[in-house]
């Protein structure tokens, strides 16, 4: 059966998430013609979003399904096992995709991430490098990303206090962060009680906490309201369309030029090459008809996975091991945040009730005086370190599932239903999230068994131990526990929650940036080596992921990548 | 043996809601949210069928009601609703737990009667107490897998004091107030974030207003 073959375009954006979603606003108004193809389609707040933990979160209604669950990557430990595939995706389809879901906490990296290798050279030797780890500096700095930093948020919308405006130091926002341009456009989120007395605590105790910054409306912006805390925001939509996702501010912009056009249930199985190596369009599926779109660029932006899996299965005469595979990169430098394996969370009992049931994951305190590298590693035997986060938004069935701190013999029975009743309400997580690093032992390939419904291999993981991120993890987690004691509470205890290596929706490298074609895959704007038309978008470009959320990052990147395609085709 | 028609709430579209969310976001500020979902939308039905079958949803109400007794507090988790939102996700989005609790709640039972020589129903407290810790230190013999029904059916019956009472637990927002879950909002305030007192019921589900109490 023949492919129908529609009239070239000027780009084809592949997935319209956190990053396609924000490279198709700079193209369009650049005046290009844009075609942007969604395995999803448009979400509807009054249908599909709920103030509704087992909608949420029991059934994971928001965040998983679709093409991605017809295609979870299988995962394994080590080279000599069976990779077996995991039972649910992290994923979905949807225009704005995960955006739609996530907690929009909304970052920059800090400077360091950018040049962590050199950086530990300079300050601690070769020594203190991990064994084994392939971490290089981003073929970027900050500077160079910090004018996209401020595109993103603007024109999404991110809430937050600059805590280093141009040079001058403010210890109202996080004094360890890289210069900005400008304030944020909208200040921090609403506080309540249980934050201010967090941050009070944490200066108490020679700390710098400051209220984190979030893809959300603080209030109304740009014809959208604020936000207004329900408590249902982790894993699931905005019901008012406060949460700054791509499906309500840059791709009804993107729209608004007239030079999008959205193409739903769009199911992408290869971007096609000519003879020479370069991208000439996209073959998809679409309601049982395969479809031929021609372009004169192709821009990928899926998520990490199937930006490496697409890529592996684009074989040609051109690229015989997939696009931008000529020197065995692909699916390489692959990590992320579950390397920290352990002591993620840390979770204490007050005694009093807190009222958090109500608010938002990103409303929250944040800690950076033990990330990246704000703090003297000597002796302590790694490198990076990880943010803490205090926050709001605690669901019943989640409440009452609580640690019991040994307070009780069993966590059923009188004593037990005693105990929850007193203390469901006064119990509170804090977040460790780590600065981690890509390692030779941990890849993505294709795996040799398992198939999608189309008849196309699944990705495979393999994730190998790690040192350096779980010792930093229980670094922070003490720090965290310390923090919790001087904020009061009366129980406190850590590790909980780290579920070691899975999938994750913090997924990065495996088509990494890099100016060496011999250690990465794309070039310092995203393009792939050999194929200069085809651009990722995405965590997967990145080469390390800092102590706190990519979205930010990666969306910055997008649009720095978008704009070198305009200057591309402008010339050409 | 067909499932009853129940409708899957993703499904559900509520005219009304999604009217005044139109209004709310044509105005652009969330001061005119209202504080509580006050529209109306369709009432699940209660599902007809067991699917564990009486004798063995018996036996899961019996274990329920030891995860959460009967006291001074409140009532037992069957009372609550919990066996009935653990049917109703049993027979709709949670099929996949049926041959665990099927054959584990069976094979409990039978574990009961080799030991006492009765079902688990006809236990008395302390006989199915010591049963059930075996059971969570999976210590039964005829129970290899012990553990792993006993997190299954401690999980969901959490599930079935405390989610939205939509789903059929939660009965009369009996297992929020227990816990002090005021209830779900559209929007909260300032104050409903303080420090130290416990806030006031609500008695709200996120669908509608044939659960804000009665």
């Amino acid at each position: 059966m023949m492919a129908i073959e529609l009239p070239e375009t000027d780009v084809v954006v592949i997935g319209l998430g956190a990053s396609g979603g924000v490279a198709v606003l700079p193209l369009a108004r650049a005046g290009l013609r844009v075609i942007g193809l969604e395995a999803g389609t448009w979400m509807d707040p009054g249908r599909d979003y709920r103030a509704d933990e087992v909608h949420n979160n029991v059934r994971a209604l928001v965040t998983t399904g679709g093409k991605a669950a017809s295609e979870v990557p299988t995962f394994r430990t080590a080279a000599d096992q069976v990779a077996r595939q995991q039972a649910r995706h992290p994923m979905m389809n949807a225009v704005g995709g995960t955006s739609i879901h996530y907690h929009a906490q909304s970052w920059r990296l800090n400077p360091w991430d950018f040049r962590v290798r050199s950086a530990t050279l300079e300050r601690y030797g070769a020594a203190y490098l991990p064994a084994g780890c392939t971490v290089e500096d981003w073929p970027l700095g900050y500077d160079e990303l910090e004018p996209y930093y401020d595109h993103i948020e603007y024109e999404v919308g991110v809430s937050g206090k600059a805590g280093n405006l141009r040079g001058t130091l403010d210890p109202a926002g996080n004094i360890f962060e890289g210069p900005r341009q400008r304030e944020y456009p909208m200040p921090p989120l609403r506080s309540c009680d249980y934050l201010d007395h967090m941050l009070a605590s944490a200066r108490a105790i020679g700390l710098h906490p400051y209220r984190g910054p979030a893809a959300i409306n603080s209030r109304p912006y740009e014809g959208r309201p604020g936000c207004a805390f329900h408590g249902y925001c982790d894993r699931g939509g905005c019901h008012i369309r406060a949460k700054s996702s791509t499906d309500v501010t840059t791709i009804p912009k993107a729209l608004a030029t007239g030079n999008l056009t959205v193409v739903d249930h769009a199911n992408v199985r290869r971007i096609v090459t000519d003879n020479s190596g370069r991208a000439v369009g996209v073959r998809y599926f679409r309601h049982g008809e395969e479809y031929l779109q021609p372009a004169r660029a192709v821009l990928l932006g899926t998520y990490t996975y199937e930006n490496i899996r697409l890529l592996l299965l684009s074989r040609s005469q051109g690229h015989p091991e997939g696009i931008g595979n000529s020197r065995g990169q692909l699916g390489r430098h692959y990590f992320g945040h579950w390397d920290a394996q352990a002591g993620v969370s840390v979770a204490a009992l007050f005694p009093r009730d807190l009222n958090i049931w109500y608010g938002a994951i990103a409303q929250g305190v944040m800690v950076d005086d033990w990330a990246d590298d704000n703090f003297d590693h000597g002796g302590l035997g790694f490198i990076g370190g990880a943010t803490l986060h205090a926050y709001t938004e605690k669901h019943p069935i989640a409440a009452a599932g609580m640690n019991t701190f040994g307070r009780v013999p069993r966590r059923w029975g009188s004593q037990w239903k005693q105990f929850v009743a007193e203390n469901a309400g006064r119990w509170a997580s804090a977040y460790i999230q780590t600065n981690t690093f890509p390692y030779a032992n941990t890849w993505c390939d294709l795996d040799p068994d398992v198939r999608d419904p189309h008849g196309d291999p699944v990705l495979r993981i393999t994730s190998g131990p790690k040192v350096n991120e779980p010792r930093a993890a229980a670094h922070a987690a003490i720090k965290m526990i310390e923090w919790f004691r001087a904020a009061g509470a009366i129980e406190v205890t850590g590790g909980q929650g780290g579920t070691g290596p899975a999938l994750s929706t913090h997924a990065h490298g495996g088509t990494r940036m890099g100016l060496d074609p011999s250690t990465s895959v794309t070039d310092a704007f995203g393009f792939v080596h050999d194929c200069s038309n085809l651009g990722v978008l995405g965590g997967s470009v990145m080469g390390t992921a800092g102590a706190r959320n990519p979205t930010q990052t990666l969306q910055a990147l997008a649009w720095r990548t978008a704009d070198k395609l305009v200057d591309k085709l402008r010339s050409a | 043996m067909s499932k009853p028609e129940s409708p899957d709430p993703q499904r559900v579209t509520d005219p009304s809601r999604r009217q005044w969310l139109r209004g709310s976001l044509a105005a652009g500020s969330a001061a005119l949210i209202p504080l509580v979902n006050s529209g109306c939308s369709t009432t699940p039905a209660p599902a007809a069928v067991s699917a564990l079958g009486a004798a063995t949803e018996a036996v899961l109400a019996a274990v329920a009601d030891r995860l959460l007794p009967a006291d001074a507090l409140g009532p037992a988790a069957s009372a609550l609703g919990a066996v009935a939102y653990i049917n109703r996700s049993l027979l709709e989005w949670n099929q996949r737990d049926l041959p665990l609790l099927q054959n584990g709640l069976l094979a409990l039972n039978e574990a009961a009667h080799r030991r006492h020589g009765r079902g688990f129903v006809a236990l008395d407290a302390g006989e199915q107490d010591a049963l059930l810790m075996a059971l969570e230190g999976n210590t039964v013999a005829e129970l290899p897998e012990g553990s792993t029904l006993f997190n299954r059916v401690h999980r969901l019956v959490l599930e079935g004091l405390f989610s939205d009472p939509w789903y059929g637990g939660n009965r009369d927002f009996g297992g929020w107030d227990l816990i002090g879950y005021p209830g779900a909002v559209l929007a909260s305030t300032t104050d409903m974030q303080r420090l130290g007192q416990r806030l006031a019921p609500l008695h709200t589900s996120a669908y509608g207003s044939e659960h804000d109490g009665h």
